[in-house]
């Protein structure tokens, strides 16, 4: 997407003066080193090796983790409060990708390029994968967060929250809802597919890592919604991207965002949606200076997609 | 023992079970959240139409009990035993799914994906795993004398037992030991029962002995009792699947000859399984030795409830 000249109101900080390339860059092998050990190998094999195989997919971006980091360090809080939960959220953001490819559901026979985990390991490992990765991300959580950075009441915040995210009234309902076609009837169902599929576990990353490194009720209703916009708007602008480049839709959701909004109101949301979570964050950088940074610079990497993440 | 024994005929846990799961049955209904939004209704009603299928809420009387045994009183546990019995649902869901067993009755009703369809049963199962997890983790919904250390502590246990390491690893040795042309043998099949079966029965009866306040010592013996039932469970369920009817269970019986499946009774005969099974019984009793018989009498009945259970 060509970068646009920021008409809005929000003033935007010097975020070219923060290297989000490089901060992002250097925590995805943190990451990824802290899922490797959370999926040491045992038996049963198969579940383990399937496992892996779901949550070390080529080229994983570990978005979820990278912004449950961000937030917790904007308050001074160290990385070490919020790994596991970045783990976890991996974790969860991989299951929801095993079932959601399911022949039941989406039908993907692919996903980055190989094979999805159900056309790997067959579908009822892909069931289980599923079925285990969220409750080891809840263990891991649980027995990794270091007590002396944490209290556990804010642990426990934190497990409802990732609980409550991919429940009934999250992710689930926005995947159910996706596959119903939901999408192509109307604006107003195209950014529900859109909050719920992808916009509840941004939020969810957001708000934890907020809990995580000790942020007051107002900072963390904050949080919670500036994930919620990023993460719609990272999808908008995906489908905005796909429709440019000519490909038919995309693999992620049902129903062509683009197609049904155009082109035109498509673009304006990205630049409504980009105003509403830099909205978010001017609350913080009165108080935490430049540690608000890597948030603003997430917000214009969803629309410019100024570089290639690529994890291991 | 002898008081134990005594306590323990006065004991009425046909009344026991039927009070603890009206209690349990309000409260799982209650915990379903509203539907997100109109098109969702059909997740909620799903989810709903499983989890009130008219169980037997063993493990959350379990839970219960063994919150009592180890020095609490029963409802500090309640939301830790309505997640015990949401997880066992959705098992159950999933289990029941074309892909895995592919079962068309439950308890006697059309299974999840039968009466709604795959998609739906899918996302009902992931989302009472999720609901689970969020009813045990929230802090408000416990009595304010049960700290926030022992409700993570139950946490970790809970989903400890129904993953990688427990519930579903069990279903995957499973499903990769069936429809092979030998048996499986006698180690492995105590395997997929101890995890398939026995896992989560120790969850329920850890985390409710946790919120309690029970010692470590006191929450392991809990734990080997958790596991004799959960093992005595299956070894009757197999028994059960040999002698009784379809009718009678109000589900597929002699599936388990049909399908090639190991069991007990196919493994080393009926008469010798159901000897294993009062080795077991025994073994759990011992381990309630040592605890109060008074608060003790609901798990002694429970696990004689398991043993001589009809379906």
């Amino acid at each position: 997407m060509p970068p646009r000249s920021s008409s809005a109101s929000t003033p935007t900080p010097a975020s070219t003066s923060f290297d989000l390339r490089s901060y992002w860059t250097s925590l995805i092998p943190v990451i990824d080193s802290e899922l490797d050990t959370a999926l040491t190998v045992r038996y049963p094999e198969k579940m383990y090796e399937a496992m892996r195989y779901s949550v070390f997919c080529g080229g994983a971006k570990r978005a979820p983790p990278v912004m449950c980091i961000a937030s917790c360090e904007l308050f001074g809080t160290p990385l070490a409060a919020a790994l596991p939960t970045a783990a976890a959220l991996e974790m969860i953001h991989a299951a929801s990708h095993v079932h959601d490819d399911l022949p039941c559901m989406d039908a993907a026979p692919l996903r980055r390029g190989r094979p999805s985990t159900h056309a790997q390991y067959g579908d009822d490992v892909a069931v289980l994968v599923g079925d285990s990765l969220f409750p080891l991300g809840f263990t891991h959580v649980v027995t990794k967060t270091p007590a002396d950075l944490v209290p556990r009441q804010a642990l426990l915040s934190v497990l409802k929250e990732i609980a409550r995210t991919v429940g009934c009234t999250g992710m689930a309902a926005g995947q159910l809802l996706d596959l119903t076609g939901a999408a192509a009837s109307g604006e107003v169902e195209v950014l529900l597919v859109l909050e719920k599929k992808f916009g509840e576990l941004a939020e969810c990353s957001a708000v934890c890592g907020g809990m995580l490194g000790g942020a007051g009720e107002d900072d963390q209703a904050a949080l919670r919604r500036y994930g919620r916009t990023v993460g719609v708007l990272y999808e908008l602008v995906d489908d905005v991207l796909m429709e440019s480049n000519g490909q038919a839709g995309k693999m992620r959701s049902n129903a062509s965002v683009v197609r049904t909004l155009g082109m035109g109101r498509a673009l304006e949301l990205v630049e409504q949606l980009r105003d509403k979570a830099k909205l978010e964050l001017q609350r913080f950088g009165d108080q935490y200076g430049d540690r608000v940074l890597p948030l603003y610079s997430f917000v214009d990497y969803a629309v410019e997609r100024g570089f290639m993440v690529e994890g291991g | 023992m002898s008081d134990q024994s005594t306590t323990a005929t006065q004991f009425d846990i046909k009344e026991y079970m039927i009070e603890k799961a009206a209690m349990v049955n309000q409260a799982l209904d209650s915990a379903i959240p509203a539907k997100a939004f109109p098109q969702s209704n059909r997740l909620n009603e799903a989810m709903r139409y499983s989890l009130m299928a008219g169980g037997k809420r063993v493990r959350p009387a379990l839970c219960l009990a063994a919150c009592k045994i180890a020095g609490g009183l029963e409802p500090w546990a309640l939301p830790a035993a309505l997640a015990t019995e949401m997880i066992h649902t959705m098992s159950l869901i999933h289990d029941d799914l074309p892909c895995m067993d592919n079962d068309d009755l439950r308890r006697g009703k059309l299974t999840c994906h039968k009466a709604f369809d795959e998609p739906t049963a899918v996302l009902a199962g992931d989302a009472l795993l999720a609901l689970a997890f969020e009813t045990a983790s929230n802090l408000s919904s416990y009595p304010v004398n049960v700290l926030p250390d022992r409700i993570a502590r139950a946490v970790g246990e809970l989903a400890r037992c129904i993953g990688a390491e427990g519930l579903a690893a069990g279903q995957l040795v499973d499903l990769e030991s069936t429809g092979l042309s030998e048996p499986v043998p006698l180690d492995k099949l105590e395997y997929i029962h101890l995890h398939k079966t026995a896992a989560l029965l120790e969850a329920a009866v850890v985390t409710g002995a946790i919120i309690g306040g029970g010692s470590d010592e006191q929450i392991d013996r809990l734990r080997g009792y958790a596991r004799s039932i959960g093992l005595l469970f299956q070894v009757v369920d197999d028994i059960l699947d040999l002698t009784k009817s379809s009718e009678e269970l109000g589900k597929t019986a002699g599936k388990d000859l049909a399908s090639d499946k190991t069991t007990y009774p196919k493994l080393i005969g009926l008469d010798k399984s159901r000897e294993f099974a009062e080795e077991l019984l025994g073994q759990a009793k011992e381990q309630l030795n040592g605890f109060d018989p008074e608060s003790a009498a609901p798990l002694v009945h429970l696990a004689n409830y398991i043993a001589y259970r009809q379906k």
